[in-house]
């Protein structure tokens, strides 16, 4: 480890201190200058972070071509490139995504509840927060942290599903914004439904860690599954740091 | 008997039976309990309705991935077990039917089950050709010639992408001096969840089959028959065959390459891999997405692509053709890869410029991703966009300019062998040459706009199909018969079967762009007598026949050499490549000892040279 266990904890906090200012300031963007530039700027530099510091994706380059390739180290560096392999297939999907919600929408948005809007995107976020920490505790063998942030993470999840399937569906449909009304109804259940199903398979995954972890299968060594799903868990985040403002700030609504 | 029953194909057939069926059964309860309809036979409802038919083919394609047993070491995983890192394999042929985890097995079940959709796909062909011989209406009827149609399209794609799947997957880590894929449990994964698939095209036929061709463009595709989300879910399923296939095979080339195998030591045909795989595993999410988002539009009317309710038909062409063109780099890359690796073997040279035919390869996969809507000159799109992607799609020719070039300095001055795989590669340069030439004037606005829509086309594609795809495959096939079995393939039926082939298709193709100058128009079943096509169709109908029966010639070489062909275990080319210093065939985990790269891959000729060496 390159760090003690106290620096990263904090390094974790600070991320989502600056993550949550900047998801501020892109409410307070949208609801005055309105600039699309800047939301994107904003965005890319909160997946940014993301990417660096939750899913560090340096691990990536930490590969030793003449290590022992039985070795747990190399099978996980391994597989780490499996998982990002797959990270950039399934944002394509995303991107896919994105693509028909401008082409279909422009500069038009569909009408949302804004307060439910920024009120979901803080519960992943925080459960982003808590997800590093369990990660980070358990790099350094702390089974209980792990599973104590474990759990509140999948809480949290479990909550932004109930905002989004539970909350804002049957919102939106009562105000005439339905699957089948047009093009912005279609935008807006396929996103949302979209990213919610990956936040579903997301929490899945973490139950099965939780349960593997509580029964002593991970340690600081030998973690991987935990490392996957953590990543996993942040990607499923960096998503909703697009399509959030996609959805929800950018363009005139309708 | 038995023992076929309990193989993992047949459990798992078993299994997507029961599921489509629970699926299905448990969505119709659901529409009785809400007061919906939920039985009835038309066009979109057989039996069980439209929304049951979707959900059931989906659980009976999960059932049939837990049914083959190739789930069971993840499950395991899931409920915190360890599983064996070693992988044995029943002897015999029934290894091939179940779920094996060594990527020699899983290279021959996909080439295998590439082989049997290539006969259904051609047999699909057969019959339309035929409809097609005379003008006026035979046995066909509209319906059933655009279903045939469509399923020869699609069909024919599944095949060549399992094909080069099971030539990447047989070759790669052999080439690499891997003992296997990076994820051998993925591997296994990647080949199973297409044979599901398969069944889900197919299943099309028996419900209203769908009359849009492969390309599925709504909104004909948001009102055709039932079968029309059985093809979708279909290829959706597939792809993720492709993109997982992908994603391990680029693993496996970043982490598990012998040592000292640098970048640019690497085997070409690797290279070629690899941008495949990259087109693999990102574009195919695309035509995942918009058949997704079709299949949507049906079950819950969401009016992405509805104009009626302020949708933009347009914006599927685009999510569409943004994998489906590079789709195309998929198939040939990998065949131009084999035809760059084979030449230097039979005309004992060095590859001409190693490095440019390297880099060609992925020049090809990232210019191919940006000339996806020369697909829609026609379409209605801006027309700004013609432009950029007419200019675009011209620059492809520059990296494969840059192949052929190499190819035809290789075999310049060299000692040209020509047993019949080296025949398959010249011949496919051939043909991929007239592909290739017959590709500007369809790039070009002004002329696309003419030929849009006419038999030139299907010429074309045709051409690049056959010279990239389909003789570099059965080139394979014969050069690397020996390595998987420690039997030669007949020569004497191998000319057979080129002969047949290469003049069967050359007279097709050649003709299909003769008519379509002509006028003759894509996708009808049927045209006006007047036109005075009659004796070309007849001439492609023949012609067609011919490439079946060479196929079939190459079917009954495979069994008669199976069973007395001439034993060859050693060296058969005279080959530098490292899968070939050892005896064949191989074991599983292949080396028995590690090799490492001490010289440059195609050195043919160059006294003192060597590309391997093993440790003792």
């Amino acid at each position: 480890m390159e760090h003690n266990k106290p620096y990263a904890l904090n390094l974790g906090l600070s991320i989502f201190i600056l993550l949550a200012a900047l998801t501020g300031v892109e409410y307070l963007i949208a609801a005055t200058v309105a600039s699309a530039f800047l939301l994107v700027v904003i965005a890319l530099t909160k997946a940014g972070l993301v990417l660096y510091y939750y899913m560090h994706i340096h691990r990536l380059n930490k590969s030793d071509p003449e290590a022992d390739r039985h070795s747990y180290a190399y099978k996980t560096g391994s597989n780490r490139f499996g998982l990002w392999l797959f990270l950039l297939s399934d944002s394509f999907v995303f991107g896919g995504l994105l693509v028909t919600r401008f082409g279909l929408l422009g500069n038009t948005r569909p009408d949302l509840n804004q307060a439910l809007g920024l009120a979901v995107t803080t519960v992943l976020l925080v459960s982003s927060f808590f997800m590093n920490r369990a990660e980070t505790s358990m790099e350094y063998g702390d089974r209980k942290g792990f599973l104590l942030g474990t759990s509140i993470t999948i809480l949290l999840g479990l909550g932004f599903l109930a905002g989004v399937v539970g909350l804002e569906w049957p919102l939106a449909i009562r105000e005439g914004l339905t699957p089948s009304s047009g093009p912005a109804g279609a935008v807006f259940f396929m996103l949302t439904g979209m990213h919610a199903f990956h936040v579903f398979t997301g929490i899945v995954f973490l139950v099965i860690v939780f349960r593997n972890g509580l029964r002593g299968v991970y340690s600081a060594e030998k973690h991987w599954a935990v490392e996957a799903a953590a990543v996993y868990w942040h990607f499923v985040d960096v998503v909703w740091i697009f399509f959030y403002p996609a959805l929800y700030l950018i363009g005139v609504h309708l | 008997m038995k023992k076929i029953l309990s193989t993992g194909l047949m459990r798992g057939l078993f299994f997507q039976i029961l599921g489509t069926l629970a699926g299905a059964g448990f969505v119709t309860l659901v529409r009785f309990g809400m007061g919906l309809k939920f039985w009835g036979w038309d066009k979109t409802t057989y039996g069980f309705t439209e929304p049951a038919w979707v959900f059931g083919g989906l659980i009976g394609v999960l059932s049939f991935l837990y049914g083959t047993r190739v789930l069971d070491d993840w499950l395991k995983w899931a409920a915190g077990k360890e599983t064996h890192e070693e992988h044995h394999d029943p002897p015999g042929w029934i290894r091939f039917f179940g779920p094996s985890l060594d990527h020699k097995v899983i290279g021959i079940q996909y080439t295998v089950t590439s082989l049997i959709l290539l006969s259904v796909g051609g047999l699909f062909a057969l019959i339309f050709r035929a409809e097609l011989a005379a003008s006026g209406l035979q046995f066909l009827n509209p319906d059933l010639y655009n279903t045939l149609m469509s399923l020869h399209g699609i069909v024919m794609i599944v095949s060549i992408l399992l094909g080069i799947a099971g030539v990447m997957n047989y070759l790669v880590p052999m080439m690499i001096g891997a003992a296997d894929m990076t994820f051998p449990r993925l591997n296994a994964f990647s080949f199973w969840i297409a044979v599901p698939a398969a069944v889900l095209l197919l299943s099309s036929l028996a419900l209203g089959g769908f009359d849009t061709g492969w390309t599925g463009y709504p909104p004909l595709s948001a009102r055709a028959p039932l079968g029309m989300q059985m093809f979708f879910l279909g290829v959706f399923v597939a792809g993720w065959s492709s993109i997982l296939g992908a994603l391990n095979l680029l693993a496996t080339v970043l982490r598990l390459r012998a040592k000292g195998m640098t970048a640019f030591r690497m085997p070409i045909f690797v290279w070629a891999a690899v941008a495949t795989s990259i087109i693999s595993l990102t574009a195919t999410q695309l035509i995942g997405l918009s058949f997704q988002l079709v299949m949507f539009q049906r079950l819950f009317g969401m009016g992405f692509f509805d104009p009626a309710k302020g949708g933009n038909p347009i914006i599927f062409q685009h999510l569409f053709w943004f994998y489906s063109h590079p789709a195309v780099y998929v198939f040939v890359l990998p065949g131009l890869g084999i035809i760059s690796e084979l030449l230097p073997v039979f005309a004992r040279k060095p590859l001409f410029g190693y490095k440019w035919v390297a880099m060609s390869s992925l020049g090809i996969a990232l210019v191919g991703f940006l000339v996806w809507a020369h697909h829609m000159f026609t379409s209605g799109m801006n027309e700004y966009l013609r432009v950029p992607f007419m200019y675009s799609t011209l620059l492809v020719a520059v990296p494969t300019g840059v192949k052929f070039f190499s190819w035809v300095a290789t075999l310049w001055g060299g000692k040209i062998e020509t047993p019949t795989p080296m025949m398959f590669i010249l011949a496919g340069l051939v043909v991929f040459l007239l592909g290739g030439l017959s590709g500007p004037p369809n790039a070009t606005v002004s002329t696309d706009l003419h030929l849009h829509d006419t038999y030139f086309i299907v010429g074309h594609f045709h051409d690049t199909m056959f010279g990239g795809y389909v003789f570099p495959f059965f080139a394979a096939i014969y050069y690397w018969f020996p390595k998987a079995t420690g039997k030669k393939l007949n020569e004497k039926l191998g000319h057979w079967h080129f002969w047949l082939m290469t003049s069967g298709m050359l007279v097709l193709t050649l003709w299909m762009m003769r008519v379509g100058l002509l006028g003759m128009r894509r996708r009808i079943a049927d045209y006006d007598p007047a036109l005075g096509f009659d004796p070309s169709h007849l001439i492609m109908t023949i012609a067609a026949f011919a490439i079946a029966l060479s196929v079939l010639i190459f079917f009954v070489n495979v069994y008669l050499s199976l069973r007395k062909g001439d034993a060859a275990t050693g060296n058969v080319w005279n080959s530098r490549s490292p899968e070939w210093q050892v005896p064949s065939p191989m074991p599983a985990h292949n080396y028995e000892k590690e090799f490492r790269v001490v010289g440059e891959p195609y050195d043919y000729g160059l006294p003192g040279s060597t590309y391997v060496q093993f440790e003792d």
